[in-house]
């Protein structure tokens, strides 16, 4: 199923990340008031010159970010139509075109990633190509904190899958023309069993400086610094290898993270968890995230031969063995061509006793590497926003050895961090979908794990190799602030304020200290900041953090006729509190 | 088709000389797709706004480039504002035409019309190597021979004559994969390469080397409102299906807002002009403290440009004396407004 099964594409290139990471601190931003903090009275300059000062300690990294990240240099590298990698297709070389907006749903924590984006292109418009509106948000997970322990600064060491779907029912088009691989595919997306396209990407060696050596960014920092100070518009994006699959999006799959039989590490240091499928005569295995690098060279740890085999319920008995991996099968080079699948042919009656039976991956000495977890709970919706008094439906699919289980099987949730630990269980249907409900109760960022089976015990944290898991922000209603004079005092005051010092990029489109700018552009503003238009890469603001309350002041004030009072601020001051705020690591 | 002057290049001071022109043709060609970029009313035109701004961007990383490989033969690049109406940088009569005159023309067929003489490839295969000198020489050339021409030259200048890092403008900030160090003949070859390929197409398409349609195409898609589409035919390609283009969906801007009197029109459209002019002199003075090796001017000129932009959506929105009448930029370098106008 899913990318896992062909016809399949394959891409590679590169992607730029230029998130503000001013707001990851809580001594700069209150993720659960969605607001940001300002020192007693002091004003935007200040706050402005807080974050540029800590650049130059451990703590930021880029306060003129974008939130953008795009694709460059991303090319599509190979096809595979069933018979195994080809370069042939005339989709090969094609651009692969994407720019999302990347946004932490939980701003201080790192394991809530996500990109707002519209479409995203495979092939240009008059060639082959493959068209894919967005309907569902790009989602992070799997994120591994052990990919190339080399780069040890802020996300260097991490490599993440991300991944969405795009119904064949919601624009998605495809223009074959003399592309084998895209003739099949809209032959695939005939059949009612295919609800559409898969996407799967790993991004991995993430730069930061565009510095290949880690000891060099406390001086490149420091330029940054005085460039900052210079003024202008300083960006500083860092940047990531990817590699990336396109396949079928087969009904029962999950839309947003990977399905198939969960893989999961046992030696995270040496192989993180993966995805696999067995058919008759084939194992699949999604290694994209799994292998770690040794060095910026991208040169991959040579783990030597890997067997495949399936293992009875006592862990350690092989009821099957389905086949071996040389270094060749997962080097750089066959790596970076077909994004980490591989596929080695196994015997039929083997392939006949793995369908029930536990996959391993495991060294020549029979160290376990990876070891199946059979029954997997996905949340359908893996980030999930909710205006406090909100209240939703969570659905979670579950998983049996890749496949959705019938009626009836246990689900646990719980929230990792409630002192408690205790858990809330629903059963599942019979397209083995458990629901739970959720309530925004007032503003905070909750996480929630699963685990499935009857007794099965709720992991007491999140490991993103490991854990499936929700995370859901509820923001504050601010009913004192809906209901304030619609002045600009109290529309900056109270709502833009916290944007204008947070996003000194905003500047280049539109001064949010400025209310005759504010007022011209008041029809863009309405839909930009729509709540129908939350998934849109245009959303503002970009960090999906205003408020019921917020909006509606806002809105008072653009559709008003109120007089425009000058705003005075308090002139800047140096925190030192701010100066000595560390950097955000990986983990937590 | 834009005509450039043929010139031999027999001496470093030559190349240095056409590298400085260079710089100055592709600068000039960033207003008129500015301008026509700037023109098009918000909400209408996507496929035909993403398709100008993609090639003006590359024309900026263009610039840069080329920047970048006089900068590696030891020569600070010098900016010149460009003045419009008026004649490419380099610009002569050549094939039996007059030289073309560039005006600033809100988006229409006639601006597009004006790009694609601008990006227009010559006509088959036009290689021009260094070799070709022995032969008859010509008197004029074509952007893509030009930049040929000149590489040839700069293939035979030995390693020494190349400085390392000397006031490079990379990719860290801005435009991710596309502005590179040059630090000798591999990487001055490499940015020539794109810069026609990105222009022209490859000889034998009319995609560049990234798989993407060259800007002459690009222009030509919006002017046809047609898109350049694979076919199964001898040349590989045919016009299909609609773009979208709606050529009504534009503000009613004067061309050539440099040569109107604005004495006599409203104050506020006067404001406006000054915005423009300051954001403009702002970005050239940046941009030229940015490739004389100013750490952080990049930055400063990318803030100018957006500054440029918001002072032209303003100034699109702004009446002249004639109520239906109103002016897009006029892109001109008066160092007088800066600072002296908010």
């Amino acid at each position: 199923m899913s990318v896992l099964e062909t016809p399949r594409l394959f891409f590679r290139g590169r992607i730029t990340w230029d998130p503000i990471v001013t707001n990851n601190r809580p001594q700069q931003y209150d993720e659960n008031e969605g607001k940001t903090v300002f020192d007693s009275d002091n004003g935007v300059a200040a706050f402005r010159k807080d974050a540029i000062a800590a650049v130059t300690g451990p703590g930021n990294w880029n306060p003129h970010g974008t939130h953008r990240s795009t694709f460059y240099e991303t090319f599509t590298v190979g096809v595979d139509t069933g018979g195994g990698l080809s370069t042939s297709d005339a989709i090969v070389k094609s651009p692969v075109l994407f720019t999302g907006m990347l946004v932490d749903l939980e701003p201080y924590g790192a394991f809530s990633s996500q990109l707002f984006f519209d479409d995203m292109s495979f092939g240009i418009q008059g060639g082959c190509r493959v068209f894919a509106p967005r309907v569902t948000r790009m989602t992070g997970r799997y994120i591994n904190f052990a990919r190339n322990t080399t780069y040890k600064y802020v996300a260097g060491v991490a490599s993440v899958v991300w991944q969405t779907s795009f119904p064949k029912t919601s624009g998605l088009r495809i223009d074959p023309h003399d592309s084998s691989l895209l003739q099949k595919f809209a032959e695939q997306l005939k059949h009612d069993d295919v609800l559409g396209l898969t996407v799967r990407w790993n991004t991995y060696r993430t730069l930061y400086f565009d510095s290949l050596n880690p000891a060099n960014n406390t001086a490149l920092a420091q330029q940054l610094h005085d460039k900052l100070v210079g003024g202008g518009f300083q960006p500083n994006p860092a940047r990531s290898e990817l590699v990336g699959v396109l396949g079928l999006w087969r009904k029962g799959e999950p839309a947003t993270e990977p399905g198939d039989r969960a893989l999961l590490t046992r030696q995270p240091g040496r192989m993180a968890s993966a995805h696999a499928r067995v058919s008759k005569h084939q194992l699949t295995l999604d290694l994209a995230n799994s292998v770690p690098e040794t060095g910026v060279d991208l040169a991959k740890l040579n783990l030597g031969d890997l067997n495949a085999v399936a293992v009875a319920p006592d862990g350690a008995t092989v009821v099957a063995r389905l086949g071996s991996l040389k270094y060749a099968d997962y080097c750089r080079e066959k790596y970076e061509a077909s994004a980490g699948i591989v596929t080695i042919e196994v015997d039929w009656g083997e392939a006949e006793k793995a369908k029930t039976a536990d996959i391993q991956i495991r060294q020549k000495d029979d160290t376990v590497l990876l070891a199946e977890a059979a029954l997997r709970a996905v949340p359908t919706a893996p980030n999930i926003y909710l205006d406090e008094g909100e209240t939703t439906t969570l659905s979670v699919l579950v998983l049996d050895r890749g496949k959705p289980t019938g009626s009836g099987v246990q689900v646990a949730m719980a929230n990792p961090d409630t002192s408690s630990g205790a858990s809330t269980t629903s059963l599942t249907n019979a397209e083995g979908i458990a629901t739970f409900s959720l309530s925004g109760t007032k503003g905070q960022v909750e996480s929630f794990v699963f685990a499935a089976g009857q007794g099965a015990a709720v992991p007491q944290g999140i490991n993103p190799q490991t854990t499936t898991y929700v995370y859901v922000r509820t923001l504050p209603a601010d009913a004192d602030i809906a209901g304030l004079e619609p002045s600009w005092t109290t529309v900056y005051g109270k709502v833009l304020r916290n944007w204008h010092a947070m996003a000194p990029c905003m500047d280049n489109w539109l001064d949010l200290g400025n209310p005759d700018q504010v007022k011209s552009f008041a029809a863009m503003l309405h839909e930009l900041t729509a709540k129908a238009n939350f998934e849109a890469f245009r959303f503002m603001p970009v960090t999906r953090d205003m408020t019921t309350g917020e909006r509606a002041l806002l809105y008072a004030f653009l559709d008003g006729t109120g007089a425009l009072e000058a705003v005075v601020e308090a002139p800047p001051q140096v925190s030192l509190q701010r100066l000595s705020r560390a950097m955000r690591g990986g983990a937590r | 088709m834009i005509y450039l002057e043929f010139k031999a290049i027999e001496t470093v001071d030559d190349a240095i000389e056409l590298l400085q022109m260079a710089i100055a043709l592709e600068f000039s060609t960033l207003p008129p797709y500015l301008y026509a970029l700037y023109s098009i009313r918000p909400g209408t035109n996507a496929a035909a706004f993403e398709r100008i701004r993609f090639v003006a961007m590359e024309e900026m990383v263009h610039m840069c480039l080329a920047c970048n490989i006089l900068n590696a033969l030891g020569t600070n690049p010098v900016l010149t504002a460009p003045n419009y109406p008026g004649p490419l940088p380099g610009g002569i009569s050549g094939g039996g035409k007059e030289p073309l005159i560039i005006h600033l023309l809100p988006f229409s067929k006639d601006a597009m019309a004006q790009a694609m003489a601008i990006e227009e490839p010559e006509a088959g295969p036009m290689d021009f190597p260094h070799e070709a000198l022995e032969a008859a020489q010509p008197t004029f050339m074509t952007i893509g021979q030009f930049y040929h021409h000149l590489d040839g030259f700069l293939a035979t200048l030995p390693a020494s004559r190349w400085s390392r890092g000397r006031n490079q403008l990379d990719d860290r900030q801005f435009l991710a994969g596309k502005v590179f160090a040059v630090n000798g003949f591999t990487d001055a070859h490499r940015a020539i390469d794109g810069i026609v390929s990105e222009g022209e197409g490859t000889r034998d398409s009319p995609l560049d080397f990234g798989g993407d349609v060259a800007h002459y195409y690009r222009f030509a898609e919006v002017f046809y409102d047609q898109v350049l589409t694979k076919a199964d035919n001898s040349k590989g390609y045919a016009w299909k299906d609609k773009l979208g283009v709606d050529w009504n969906g534009v503000y009613p801007a004067i061309a050539d807002p440099g040569s109107h009197d604005f004495s006599k029109d409203p104050p506020t459209a006067r404001a406006a002009q000054d915005r423009c002019d300051a954001a403009f002199t702002r970005l050239v003075q940046e941009l030229q403290r940015a490739v004389a090796g100013e750490g952080g001017r990049l930055g400063n000129a990318v803030r100018a440009m957006f500054d440029l932009r918001m002072a032209a959506k303003q100034a699109l929105t702004v009446s002249l004396a004639v109520p239906t009448q109103v002016a897009g930029p006029s892109f001109r370098y008066r160092p007088s407004l800066v600072g002296a106008v908010q």
